[in-house]
């Protein structure tokens, strides 16, 4: 609302998103607003509906109801409009096997409408920066997972796009392409390019400036991924291992005792703060003014996995 | 016997789960038996033929009723001379001209032999054999009547043909073949081009380029159409200096007929494709347009000697004007502008699936 009234366009607007397939609702309600220049992730077990989300997003289905906005555009009004500024890179490579690695950028580079010299100069900067140079001859079909993948994403950028939309791009990708992957994304991101990636890796998507949990057709929940968290568990939680039992100091303190473990001489104490970096000193600093030695104070690291599986369970 | 139990009750699903499919295959030899009978099922199947009468009595007459009788015929002309008769013949107004002689009453009355002439067109074989058997009988059945009445005469069926005097099995059946192969080749080809982009996910990464499906159809359209008409000449080349297929009229208007042949089908195949999920759907799909087109378009008889609902779809069959169009250049030798109707039609047809091809062709995944 904030952007809006700023002025600001966003890169994606989905409003209200339905798709229906006969009597299976696989996209029930979905709304999603994403910036311009973030990575925004979009986050669920498969079946969650996240390619029939994109898909709508991109204009590749038509959504039973609700609508699309990319930069401002209908995507159902003016799909051309959308497809000049978006970039795709689907989740089954979908490029022709029987063509080159070369031959395939050309066709999409004229498809794209890049011509001459140009096209030449795009065509070459990207093979050297996906290292596809010294295989520009071998047929795509012949390609390893991982070059298949290379070939994939620079053919989705060739038309510089305004937004990259990229399905599960490391799904069966091995963790250096991986990492690659997500270096790249962030590299394009530095390049002022909006990406919407789809994933069903948790730990990638601390990656995410912004992430949605998807789950049976609907967000379940947005933010960021602290933000994500801490609404799973209610905060943050930390860690401290301290001398002798220190919950009756705690009582009427503002954090919840989670788990407390202690062997007389020593405990170790999990709490839930409404911000770990915030709550840490303080905590600390009132435990040893009331006598309670501690001997180690550290955030604990929770991973989006948990959220995701306490936020669609609530367990 | 496990395993092929369970493989073949797992074919079985997949056979099943395709409802489109399924159907066609259900469909399939119910409609073409339908058809079948619609279009063959009728006893009649009369043979326009012109009637010259050089005699002036009145016995011929009786012949001439004999002849309409034996329900083999329907006389669509009289004509004057023999050379009139001859040149409807030449026209396709009438598959045959029969002639009878002059002094023909006088001949039977007097108790002379006489004879009646058959003018056959060559360029149909199977209707002229037709038209030569019927007049034989006929002949024999008016004799066998009207010597009770006149005493003994013989008349004696002579035969002549235009464009013959007897087109070879080979030239007359080159028609037919290339039709099969103008027809279901490229169509059957083109037909499953879209489909299989489907299936290989191409088609997704395809339409997030800024294409239409005019683009889509229009590059299918021209790059098959540059293949297969290399294949086509290779062909039509095959036959007329490899087997010596004889050709009367200009060759290259039988080249360019079967251009339109061929253009033709690329659209339905282009059309076809546009509508099916899958490639299996698209080919039977192929199969399916060609029945109608191998039984109602004259491969094995004219057209115009079936049922009037056949003679319906044969006209809406782009197969029927190329037979017409090709054999007529072929063994008739008539040239472009004689089968420029058909041309006309072909170009149309072509041009009414292509436009259809990209109305249906929809850019969206499934």
């Amino acid at each position: 609302m904030l952007l809006q009234s700023c002025g600001m366009v966003l890169a994606i607007e989905a409003v209200n998103l339905v798709k229906e397939f006969g009597s299976f609702r696989a996209v029930d309600g979905v709304n999603l607003k994403v910036e311009e220049g973030v990575i925004f992730g979009l986050l669920g077990p498969n079946g969650a509906g996240k390619s029939t989300t994109i898909r709508m997003i991109l204009g590749l289905l038509k959504p039973t109801s609700g609508y699309v906005k990319v930069f401002g555009i209908d995507v159902e009004k003016n799909r051309r409009g959308v497809l000049s500024i978006t970039g795709y890179m689907p989740q089954h490579f979908s490029l022709y096997e029987d063509l080159t690695v070369e031959e395939n950028m050309r066709l999409y580079a004229s498809l794209f409408g890049l011509k001459g010299k140009a096209a030449e100069e795009r065509i070459r900067e990207l093979m050297d920066e996906f290292v596809l140079w010294e295989f520009r001859s071998r047929l795509a079909g012949k390609l390893s997972g991982g070059m298949k993948q290379r070939l994939a994403l620079a053919v989705a950028l060739l038309h510089r796009p305004k937004l990259l939309v990229v399905d599960e791009p490391t799904a069966g990708v091995d963790p250096p392409l991986r990492r690659y992957f997500w270096e790249k994304f962030r590299e394009l991101k530095c390049r002022g390019v909006t990406i919407l990636v789809t994933t069903h890796y948790m730990d990638e998507a601390e990656n995410c400036d912004r992430i949605a949990l998807m789950s049976r057709g609907r967000v379940a929940a947005e933010g960021t991924p602290l933000e994500i968290k801490r609404l799973a568990f209610g905060g943050d939680l930390v860690e401290l291992v301290v001398e002798g039992d220190p919950r009756p100091v705690l009582d009427g303190y503002g954090a919840r005792l989670v788990e407390f473990e202690g062997d007389g001489s020593y405990s170790r104490i999990r709490l839930l703060v409404p911000d770990a970096s915030e709550a840490l000193v303080p905590l600390t600093r009132m435990l040893e003014q009331r006598g309670v030695k501690v001997v180690r104070a550290y955030p604990l690291p929770v991973g989006l996995e948990d959220a995701f599986i306490r936020l669609t369970t609530g367990r | 016997m496990g395993p092929l139990i369970a493989l073949v009750a797992k074919d079985v699903k997949q056979l099943l789960r395709d409802p489109r499919s399924l159907t066609m295959v259900l469909l399939m030899p119910l409609a073409v038996m339908a058809m079948f009978v619609a279009g063959y099922g009728e006893e009649r199947s009369e043979v326009p033929i012109v009637v010259v009468n050089l005699d002036r009595g009145s016995i011929s007459w009786q012949l001439i009723e004999s002849l309409r009788s034996s329900g083999a015929f329907k006389i669509v002309a009289y004509a004057a001379t023999m050379e009139e008769g001859t040149e409807l013949v030449r026209k396709g107004v009438a598959y045959a001209a029969i002639v009878i002689s002059e002094g023909f009453s006088d001949s039977i009355l007097s108790g002379q032999s006489t004879r009646i002439v058959t003018v056959l067109d060559a360029a149909y074989a199977t209707v002229s054999e037709l038209v030569w058997q019927s007049a034989v009988i006929a002949t024999q059945m008016f004799m066998k009547k009207a010597s009770e009445l006149y005493g003994t005469f013989y008349i004696d069926v002579e035969r002549q043909t235009v464009y013959g005097p007897k087109v070879s099995s080979v030239d007359s059946f080159t028609s037919t073949i290339m039709g099969v192969l103008l027809h279901l080749v490229p169509m059957s080809l083109i037909a499953v081009s879209i489909s299989r982009e489907r299936e290989r996910k191409t088609f997704e990464q395809l339409i997030m380029a800024p294409v239409s499906s005019w683009h889509i159809v229009f590059g299918k359209f021209i790059a098959y159409a540059l293949v297969t008409v290399a294949d086509m000449i290779v062909t039509m080349a095959f036959a007329v200096y490899a087997l010596g297929v004889q050709v009367r009229g200009p060759l290259p208007a039988l080249l360019a007929v079967s251009l339109l042949m061929l253009l033709c089908s690329l659209s339905i195949g282009l059309l076809i494709s546009a509508a099916s999920r899958n490639q299996l759907q698209a080919y039977q799909a192929a199969i399916f347009v060609f029945i109608p087109s191998m039984l109602f378009s004259g491969f094995f008889m004219p057209v115009e000697l079936l049922s009037p609902t056949a003679r319906l779809v044969g006209r809406v069959l782009p197969l029927y004007y190329f037979l017409k169009a090709f054999r007529n250049i072929q063994l008739r030798g008539w040239t472009l502008a004689d089968v420029s109707q058909e041309c006309a039609a072909l170009a149309l047809e072509t041009a009414i699936f292509l436009a259809a091809a990209v109305r249906v062709l929809r850019l969206k995944v499934e």
